[in-house]
This record gives structure tokens, sequence and C-alpha cells, in this order.
């Protein structure tokens, strides 16, 4: 019975003219129509009315859209207002589901009736994507990830504010930097942010099953491994939790548990030597079904979502393996250690108005040590040297003898500040006789250069070590 | 996307039925000794088209030459020899400075402005008129204070 409906369903789909893979998804009318047109399900004169009915929609949007004032608008403007029109009527054409259907409503029917119901889906998925991120927002992971944070405080409400149903909605104008495990970016308009919220609801309510603190720490930990703050940088969290999840089931640990041990590393190293592909694939897809089992979840899209980022591992691992760089994917949980003292402190920070004086008071002084005196009794916090230094108020030698006044901590924050980015991606030593920065980004910074060119080597060492030492998150300064 | 042409794509059953409603509008000019012949009008419906085309706007009706004709039908500089001439000049001008005031200004007060200015200042001379609007989409662009006096309507303060 089962095989004789499969025989039929194939029979079906080979009767069909079109099929929903000769459309795209983004221009759904357009492809459909043109599709049709071809296929022969309809004709050149049915088309030239749809044209024409497509226009007096846009007749009367333009009319709207410059409220009766004027009768003529700019070509862009106006493609901007009928690809909005579009995105409604491929809103309600799209679900339909069959585009034969589809292609008989629009020769049943004006196109002012899709346009219509079109609006209305538009709009109903509006509501939808608020709710979906109500919930998102009310199940907020605490995490000091800034696009995670200033996505959802930020950039999401204000595209749900801004979002324009008849004039604009194909538009995507939110600037969503946090990114997804999975993403399909040719999604427009508000069916993307469903989408995107969709799946940021999934990877939130999965990190949401692991301890907090553990899962802070692996943020922690990953940005010790990548060295930078992670903090500012764009990366899933979700994605992390997930594959140190998978690589404790692995190690014999349970997924709840994302610390990763040297020990439990070695024997995931042992795992992964001498083994096939396919085999890859096989013990991360079996190690995601455990997890799936311990948590117990059984929402479809959820297990699809998280088995899909498991292939994802897979190809990864493939690679890693290959390389020899199985390091750079599994976050080990690192000693707590104590940061070294420094003479910053962020809690001295000055108030703007004491900042000025002193700004004031610095460029009047005529000698340099005298400058320096006052730099060295009045500031303490990092966020008031960087700020100092930023103003210029010192020249040439000056830079020289205020770094001079540094301890080597302070020098190798300093550093940590001006090689952010070679640090991040290990292309700077600091032992090389003479580094340099590829873009140096003002006076201070080229000055500091120069001066760490000219410490001694083993002064050099010193600071190097500090620098690997001491953690971004440390530094009060972002 | 083709949709300027598309707009403009004239089949001669619009450019009849845009013909016949600026006719109309020699019931009032007429009175003033100005008439538009139907092929008149079609060779200014074509020029129409083509300077839409050429600053990038399309246009939903017919209604800007008709306005253009029923404001400027009262302007002592014109008279039945230079009047269709001088429509087809003042369209242009009209288009142009739909782009050139970013188009923030009604065409309704577009119209009045470019007559005010026409009549006025550059006495009936289509060349100044150009130059005098150029400055004044210039201001209008940059000068908040003078954007404010236009749509206010303080008319001392644009010359």
């Amino acid at each position: 019975m089962g095989l004789e409906k499969q025989h039929n369903d194939l029979l079906l789909v080979k009767q069909k003219k079109i099929n929903n893979i000769q459309l795209l998804r983004n221009q759904y009318t357009i492809s459909l129509l043109n599709v049709g047109l071809r296929e022969g399900l309809l004709n050149s004169q049915e088309m030239y009315e749809v044209q024409i009915q497509l226009m007096q929609i846009l007749k009367e949007s333009i009319r709207r859209y410059t409220r009766e004032e004027s009768s003529s608008i700019s070509s862009d403007v106006a493609e901007e207002i009928l690809t909005s029109i579009l995105y409604a009527v491929d809103a309600f054409l799209f679900q339909l589901g069959d585009p034969e259907n589809a292609i008989n409503f629009v020769k049943k029917n004006n196109m002012e009736i899709t346009y219509e119901q079109g609006v209305k889906i538009v709009k109903d998925c509006l509501e939808e994507t608020r709710a979906l991120f109500k919930e998102i927002r009310n199940n907020k992971l605490d995490v000091a990830v800034d696009s995670y944070n200033i996505t959802i405080d930020e950039s999401i409400p204000l595209f749900l504010k801004k979002y324009e149903v008849v004039f604009d909605a194909h538009n995507t104008m939110a600037s969503i930097d946090y990114p997804l495990a999975i993403d399909d970016m040719t999604i427009q308009g508000v069916y993307y942010l469903k989408q995107y919220l969709t799946y940021l609801k999934i990877e939130t309510e999965f990190c949401q099953m692991f301890n907090q603190d553990d899962l802070r720490d692996l943020l922690v930990n990953y940005g010790r491994m990548c060295g930078f703050d992670y903090r500012i940088e764009l990366f899933n969290i979700f994605e992390l939790v997930l594959n140190n999840a998978v690589f404790s089931v692995l190690s014999g640990e349970l997924p709840s548990r994302i610390r990763i041990s040297v020990q439990q590393y070695k024997e995931i190293k042992n795992l992964f030597s001498n083994i096939s592909d396919s085999q890859i694939q096989l013990i991360i897809l079996e190690a995601v079904e455990k997890l799936l089992h311990h948590f117990n979840i059984s929402d479809s899209l959820m297990s699809y979502y998280i088995k899909q980022c498991g292939i994802n591992l897979a190809k990864r691992l493939k690679s890693v393996v290959k390389h020899n760089r199985l390091q750079t994917v599994v976050i080990l949980e690192q000693e707590l250690k104590t940061p070294p003292l420094t003479t910053f402190n962020a809690s001295d920070r000055m108030s703007d108005h004491r900042f000025r004086l002193l700004i004031e008071k610095i460029m009047n002084c005529e000698k340099s040590v005298d400058k320096i005196d006052i730099i060295r009794t009045n500031f303490h916090s990092l966020h008031d040297y960087i700020d100092i230094l930023n103003t210029d108020c010192l020249l040439n030698d000056e830079y020289e003898e205020l770094f001079k006044t540094f301890g080597d901590v302070e020098l190798a924050i300093l550093t940590k500040i001006v090689f952010y980015e070679e640090l991040r991606n290990n292309s700077i030593y600091l032992s090389s006789p003479n580094i340099r920065k590829r873009e140096i980004e003002s006076e201070w910074q080229d000055q500091f250069i120069k001066f760490i060119n000219k410490i001694h080597p083993s002064r050099k060492s010193v600071i190097q070590q500090y620098v690997y030492e001491i953690d971004y998150e440390e530094i009060s300064f972002y | 996307m083709l949709l300027p042409q598309f707009f403009q794509s004239l089949d001669i059953s619009i450019l009849e039925k845009y013909t016949d409603e600026v006719l109309k509008v020699n019931e009032k000019t007429k009175q003033y000794g100005l008439v538009l012949t139907s092929n008149e009008i079609k060779d200014m419906i074509i020029s129409r088209n083509q300077i839409l085309y050429n600053y990038g706007r399309v246009e939903t009706d017919i209604s800007v030459i008709k306005e253009l004709a029923e404001v400027f039908c009262t302007s002592p500089y014109i008279d039945n020899k230079n009047y269709q001439l001088t429509l087809n000049e003042l369209q242009e001008i009209f288009y142009y400075m739909k782009n050139e005031t970013e188009d923030r200004i009604s065409d309704s007060q577009l119209v009045d402005i470019i007559r005010e200015y026409f009549d006025g200042v550059c006495g009936g001379s289509l060349e100044l008129l150009k130059s005098k609007l150029d400055e004044f989409a210039q201001r209008f662009r940059s000068d908040v204070r003078f954007r404010k006096s236009v749509f206010e309507g303080d008319e001392h303060l644009w010359d």
C-alpha cells in the first residue's frame, strides 16, 4: 500500500509541469509567471494583463507614497515600491504551495486581490515575529558578548519598529551582527527576521539547558584560545556549546558537561587518530543522538537544527584532523589565573571636566618632565590614559618619556591594545627586533611601537609573557 | 528592471487618453488666446516621456502638463506663438527641479514657485529661470531656514 502511494505520488510529480525547484523564492511571482509562460500554463495576453494589473497597484501605491502631492517619483523609489508589492504577492502565491494552483489563482483573480491577501500575510508574519522576539528577549542569555546583546537589545527592536509592510516590505535594513550557526541570508524582509529569530530561539533554548557559569567560562576559555577579546568578536555561542557538548560525549562524559579537561582532550585526540572521514561523520552524529536523548529534545525543528550543526562540525573536523589542528575546535578548560598587578585602575576614572582641565594644564607646560609628572600623578585608569594619548597633547620624545615610566604589565596591556589584530592572528612576535603594524591608527601608537622596538630583548620577553597571561576581559577598558 | 520603459511605453490608446485629458485644458486657456492642437499635445507627451526617462523618473498620470498649462496661461510672457515651446521647456525644468529638490516639494507648490520666478525676477526668460531655479535648489538643499520658509510660503526669502 505504502509503495503504491509512493508510485502514485511519483506519477503526480511527473505530470506536473512546474515544481518549486524551478522557482526562485526571492522572485517567486516573476519566476512562476516566466516558467508558466514557457510551459504553456498561461499565454502572453494573460501575462500582459498581470503586468498591467501590477502597474495599477504600483500607481496606486505611488499615489499613497507621495500622499497625492506628486504624480511622479524617481525610478529607484518606484522600483523599491514595486519590489515591495511583489514581496507581498510572493507571500500569498508561495503559501498556496503548488505552483500550478498559484498560476490558476493568478489567471482567475485580479492581482489586486492577490496583493491585498499578501499584505495581510506579511502583516501576520510581522506579528508572529514580534511574539517570537518577545520570547527570546525574556529568555536571553546572560553573557558579555556585545554582538549578541546589541542584536537583541537594539538591532531587532529597531527593525520591528521601522519595518514598512507597504512600501519597503522586502528590505532587511537591520544591522543584525550576531551570527547564527545556520543562516539563510537569501531570504528578505520580515521572513528573514522570522527565520533568524526562529533559529536564535532554538539556539538560546539549547544554551539554557547548560549550567550558565560553565557557559560563561567556556566563552572566556574560547577568548583565551583565540587570543582575542571574546566580548567584541563575532562568533556563535550555540556552536561552541554544542561542539563542546559533543566532545564531552566523545570523551565518555555527559553532554551537559561542557568543561573539557586536558585528559579528555587527549582521549578525543586519540579517538580521531587514524579515522576515516566517513567514520568522523558517523561518530559525531552518534554523539549528537546521545545528546538529543540526554536532554530529551523532542522538538523536530530543534533536533533537525542540532543535527545539521553536527554535520557541519563533522565537516570541520575532517579538515582539522587532517591538518592536525584539533586544538582549534575543542575549547579546553583553563586554570583560573591571578591577574598580574597593574597601576591602571578602572575605578579611578576621572570626570570629563577634570580631564579637560588637566589637558589644558599639560598643554601649558613648557617642560616635558612637568607634562609627564602631571600625567603620572593624576591619571590612573587605562581609559583615561588612552584618552590622553589620543588627544595628541604630547610631542615626539615626550611619548617615550611617558612610556618609560610604565612597568612591564602596563606596557603589556598597551601592547595588547596596539597589536590587537596582530595578536589575534598570531602574526606578531614581540621578540622580533623590528616589530611593525600594518595600519597605525594614531601618533601615540606609532611612538609606542618605536619605544617597544628600543626595549632590551630580555625585558621584551618579560612583557611578551604578560601579554599572553593577561586576558582582555581583565583589561577594564572596553 | 524595465520599469521606466514600462511606465512610459505609449500604446496608442493611452496616448489618445492623455491627449484628450490635456485637450480639455484648452477650455480654460482659450480665454487667454492659448490653445494646443492634438498633435502639439502628442509631441509634448512624447517629449515628457523622454524627459522622465532622462531624469530617472516615472509618472502615474499626465497631471503635470495639465497643471503647467493651467497655471502659466495667465503669464504675461506667454502668447500662442511660444506657448507649446515654453510649456515643453517648463516641463523639463519641472522634472529637473523635482530631482534637485529631492522630491520634497509637492507638484502644485513647485509649479507655483516656477511661475513666481518666471513672471517675477526672470521676466519671462527661460534661460534666467533655469539659472535662478538652480540657485533656489542649491539653497533649498543646504539651508534649513530657507527650506522652512519655502514650506511656509515666505516668498520674500526666495530672492
